[in-house]
């Protein structure tokens, strides 16, 4: 693990730095809402989240980012950006990831941490392995898997929306979920997506995280967690703020409301990250929306489940 | 809209209005073969001959006559037509549909059989954006040049719908009723463009634009160009290529074709992106970045909206081409009233575009380009762009309790944002219903308003209601653009069926409720947030607007019916059609 990062003087906001890999090539489904979703959760808490984008050609300096983000896009712009992932990032990425930094990678993205993607015609675009895992697109006449989709994770449901052609298969990779209504990876074994360390790779956008709180929750409380270490909480969390609007700043007031202790570890049938609970927002709207996913896919209970979330 | 006297050609637009509003008043969901009776029209048909009536029709791809297609021909139209007489007096919809649908279940290749007796020929629009407003354009004109069009009407694009366009004008021996003067146009779905080209004999292909849009149906943009690109291989060189030359992707497609191409394009510098505002530039969704023949990334010297603009690949010699129909000058008159200065080869004019946005002024190229290709006077372009009513839900207006309400149709990332633009360049403090539906034809992925601008536009924003089956998405959306949450109601179109249930409090439930507190939801607090389905959205987002301004409702594609369907349930979509007389 790296360093706890010093507090700086004179700065009360906690940041956190958010690596957006080829935020031009590879945007295609609402890729931007991840972004929003994960800066905003963070500004209502107090904690600033500084958004860095790489592209092609840019290093990726593992000690420079909190968290790193990577979208999917057309077979057409992925291309350039395997080989740029391959040939310029791949070391600084993996030695984010062995560092426990979080990742999250959609569609594109997760295809390309995978072994390699083999297109419908062409040759195959390398991955970084970083999942064992591959994807093989079965031709352009092989149906793509289109809908809306739930999983269950950590106990709880994750929602989206997954559109791909690619068939991804997992090595020893463990998944990021089980498929409780959708396609998944491949349609057959009922896994979706992929976990290794603090990086994980799925189908799901829609976006993905405006939608599951809980899920965009995690990778902050992880990346928080990492990058200010155990001693958070002399430092930053003994303030016992809490928060109280939505997205105004009145309860900022030059003070650190980033972090819940009293919360901690309280709520049971919730996952709970052991070390960091972030302050709870009021997110009736996020699980409104995320029910009614459930809903039309006709999971009725955890709809109710869900709600109860609010 | 007009202040002055009507020209004769609007006087007989106004007067095809009066006919169509009996028609109205039953909710249907697609107009149907009004345009038919319409076009017996005196005027019209003795107009003088039409100018273009020696051209030589590309050979379509004929169908085998075998002796018994005649037969199965007239079964298809009778069929067809009694089960549209069928649906229409059942108040089922238009009925033009499921004529197709009938017809082509009885005779696959009806449309073949029928279109190849078109003597004038077919004109195919496609693209993602403009397809409808671009062929109303095209129609006016070329009714206003004195042919006789038939066009397959209110975004029923697929191939029934082409298919029940013929069907209602063929008699029961399989033949087309006045085919002589008739010229068609079709807009075109664009995953549909390949068999529809195969079918219909074309004259000319318009390609208005390509973005993202539907990626559910159509897979990613570049499925669709791989599709246009076969399709162009097919046609026939006697037929002309009308394309945008803003748009790479659309560009490109004449690159290979042997036939003629047409290209239009904006030459209008200050309407430059760059030179506005950065932020709105740098949020931009490019839906295309890349040449296709080298890869490197395209260098714009100017950016209108999204990929649209003026480009070159600085790694190969690929560029937008040379424009034979440019807009040299583009000049705001109102919010719907856009004066354009158009260079033609060796001649140049004005033309007001009667209808809101920079896309608009694109259709309206469009349509001028087709003209070109038809060899039409520069009169009949005229007057039949300024004299164009706004096709269903493309601007168009209607007064409800003193209030004026205007409909601007958004189903894509691109689309909205120039909505938005649209309105904020109309001032501020402006009232707007959004219904976001993910049904099939609205495509049923909606991750794309995560990649619309809404942050832009927050200032513009007096009152906001969202509706729709994906409402919830959309406030979502709105809440992390940080939308003032009191200017925000939320309608979606069903209750949960979980809130409908009394969930049990457990235990853990009330210690939570008492911890959070001061946490009270937005939604508890002001119960009359609760409403649900488009009745009572269109109700919250009119009361909420004030006397003598405007509503704007801005809807996906079925939202849009919705609407349309709940303003004539209340009686007020006719009245619009009676207040479009003189």
């Amino acid at each position: 693990m790296s360093e706890p990062r010093e507090k700086q003087a004179g700065h009360e906001l906690m940041t956190l730095r958010l690596g957006h890999l080829y935020p031009d090539q590879l945007n295609l489904y609402g890729d931007r809402g991840n972004i929003l979703t994960l800066q905003q959760r963070c500004r209502w808490r107090g904690i600033q989240l500084r958004v860095i984008e790489l592209g092609i050609g840019d290093a990726l300096d593992p000690d420079a980012y909190d968290l790193l983000f990577i979208g999917g896009g057309q077979d057409r712009d992925q291309a350039p950006v395997a080989q740029d992932l391959y040939e310029t990032k791949s070391i600084g990425l993996w030695a984010a990831i062995e560092d426990d930094m979080p990742v999250l990678a959609v569609c594109g993205g997760y295809q390309l941490l995978a072994h390699y993607y083999r297109p419908a015609n062409g040759p195959d675009l390398k991955g970084l392995g970083v999942f064992d895992a591959w994807t093989v697109h079965r031709g352009a006449r092989a149906p793509r898997c289109i809908g809306d989709v739930a999983i269950s994770w950590q106990g709880q449901t994750l929602v989206g929306f997954e559109n791909h052609g690619g068939q991804t298969y997992l090595g020893t990779a463990q998944p990021l979920g089980k498929i409780l209504k959708g396609f998944g990876n491949n349609a057959q074994d009922g896994t979706e997506g992929a976990t290794y360390r603090n990086a994980f790779g799925t189908y799901l956008h829609g976006s993905l995280l405006p939608k599951n709180p809980h899920f965009a929750d995690h990778l902050i409380s992880l990346a928080l967690k990492r990058s200010y270490g155990l001693s958070w909480r002399e430092e930053w969390g003994t303030n016992g703020h809490t928060w109280s609007g939505n997205g105004h700043s009145d309860a900022l007031d030059g003070k650190l409301v980033g972090l819940d202790v009293e919360a901690e570890a309280e709520t049971p049938g919730v996952f709970i990250d052991p070390l960091v609970t972030l302050t709870s927002l009021d997110d009736s709207l996020e699980w409104e929306a995320h029910a009614a996913i459930l809903e039309r896919l006709g999971l009725s209970n955890a709809a109710i489940v869900a709600l109860r979330s609010r | 809209m007009h202040e002055n006297r009507p020209s004769r050609a609007e006087r007989r637009d106004m007067r095809k209005e009066r006919r169509g509003s009996n028609k109205k008043l039953t909710p249907t969901v697609e107009m149907h073969e009004s345009e038919a009776t319409q076009t017996t029209d005196a005027d019209e048909v003795s107009a003088s001959d039409p100018p273009v009536a020696d051209h030589v029709l590309p050979p379509a791809r004929q169908v085998n006559r075998r002796s018994g297609n005649a037969l199965r021909a007239s079964l298809a139209v009778v069929g067809g037509r009694a089960a549209g007489a069928l649906s229409r007096r059942l108040h089922l919809g238009g009925g033009t549909s499921i004529a197709g649908v009938v017809a082509q279940g009885l005779y696959p290749d009806i449309i073949g059989h029928l279109s190849t007796q078109l003597k004038e020929g077919s004109i195919l629009v496609t693209g993602t954006n403009g397809k409808t407003t671009t062929s109303g354009f095209i129609a006016a004109v070329l009714s206003d040049a004195g042919l006789r069009v038939w066009r397959n009407r209110e975004g029923s694009n697929l191939t029934r719908g082409i298919a029940g366009a013929l069907v209602i004008r063929a008699l029961p021996n399989g033949k087309l009723r006045r085919a002589g003067q008739a010229i068609s146009i079709f807009e075109v779905d664009e995953a549909v463009m390949p068999r529809a080209v195969r079918t219909l004999p074309t004259r000319v292909a318009v390609f208005t634009n390509l973005f993202r849009d539907q990626l559910d149906r159509y897979g990613e943009v570049d499925s669709v160009l791989e599709r246009w690109q076969q399709t162009i291989s097919t046609l026939s060189p006697e037929t002309i290529l009308v394309l945008n030359a803003d748009d790479p992707t659309i560009a490109g497609l004449g690159k290979h074709f042997a036939g003629r191409v047409i290209y239009f394009g904006i030459e209008d510098r200050t309407l430059d992106l760059a030179g506005q505002d950065e932020a709105n530039e740098r949020h931009q969704v490019m839906d295309t970045r890349v040449c296709p023949t080298c890869g490197s990334e395209y260098t714009y010297t100017l950016r209108f909206y999204s990929h649209i603009g003026h480009y070159h690949c600085p790694a190969c010699s690929d560029e937008r081409p040379k424009v034979d129909v440019a807009a040299s000058k583009v000049e705001n008159e109102s919010f719907d009233r856009t004066r354009i200065r158009v260079e033609l080869p060796g001649q140049s004019g004005e033309i007001t575009v009667p209808l809101p946005g920079l896309y608009n002024i694109y259709n309206a190229l469009a349509a001028i380009a087709t003209a070109q290709a038809l060899e039409l006077a520069w009169e009949p372009t005229v007057s039949g762009i300024e004299g164009f009513k706004p096709a269903f839900g493309r601007g168009e207006r209607v007064q409800i309790a003193g209030r004026t309400i205007r409909m601007l149709l958004a189903k894509n990332p691109t689309g909205l944002n120039e909505v938005l633009r649209t309105l904020a360049a109309n001032g501020n403090q402006q009232h707007v219903l959004f219904v976001l539906n993910d049904k099939i034809a609205d495509g049923k992925d909606i991750s794309w308003i995560w990649d619309v601008d809404f942050e832009q536009a927050l200032a513009n924003f007096a009152t906001l209601t969202v509706a729709g089956t994906r409402a919830r998405d959309l406030a979502l959306r709105l809440k992390y653009a940080e939308v003032d949450p009191q200017a925000l109601v939320i309608a979606p179109a069903t209750p949960l069926r979980a809130e409908r249930k009394k969930a049990p409090v457990t235990r853990e439930h009330a210690r939570r409720g008492r911890q959070r507190g001061n946490h009270a939801t937005l939604l508890q607090e002001q119960p009359e947030n609760k409403i649900y389905g488009i009745s009572q959205a269109l109700n919250s987002a009119i009361s909420r607007t004030p006397e003598g301004e405007t509503l704007f409702i801005v809807p996906t594609y079925t939202g849009l019916l919705e609407v349309h369907h709940e303003l004539e349930r209340r009686g007020l979509a006719p009245r619009y059609w009676e207040e479009t007389g003189p």
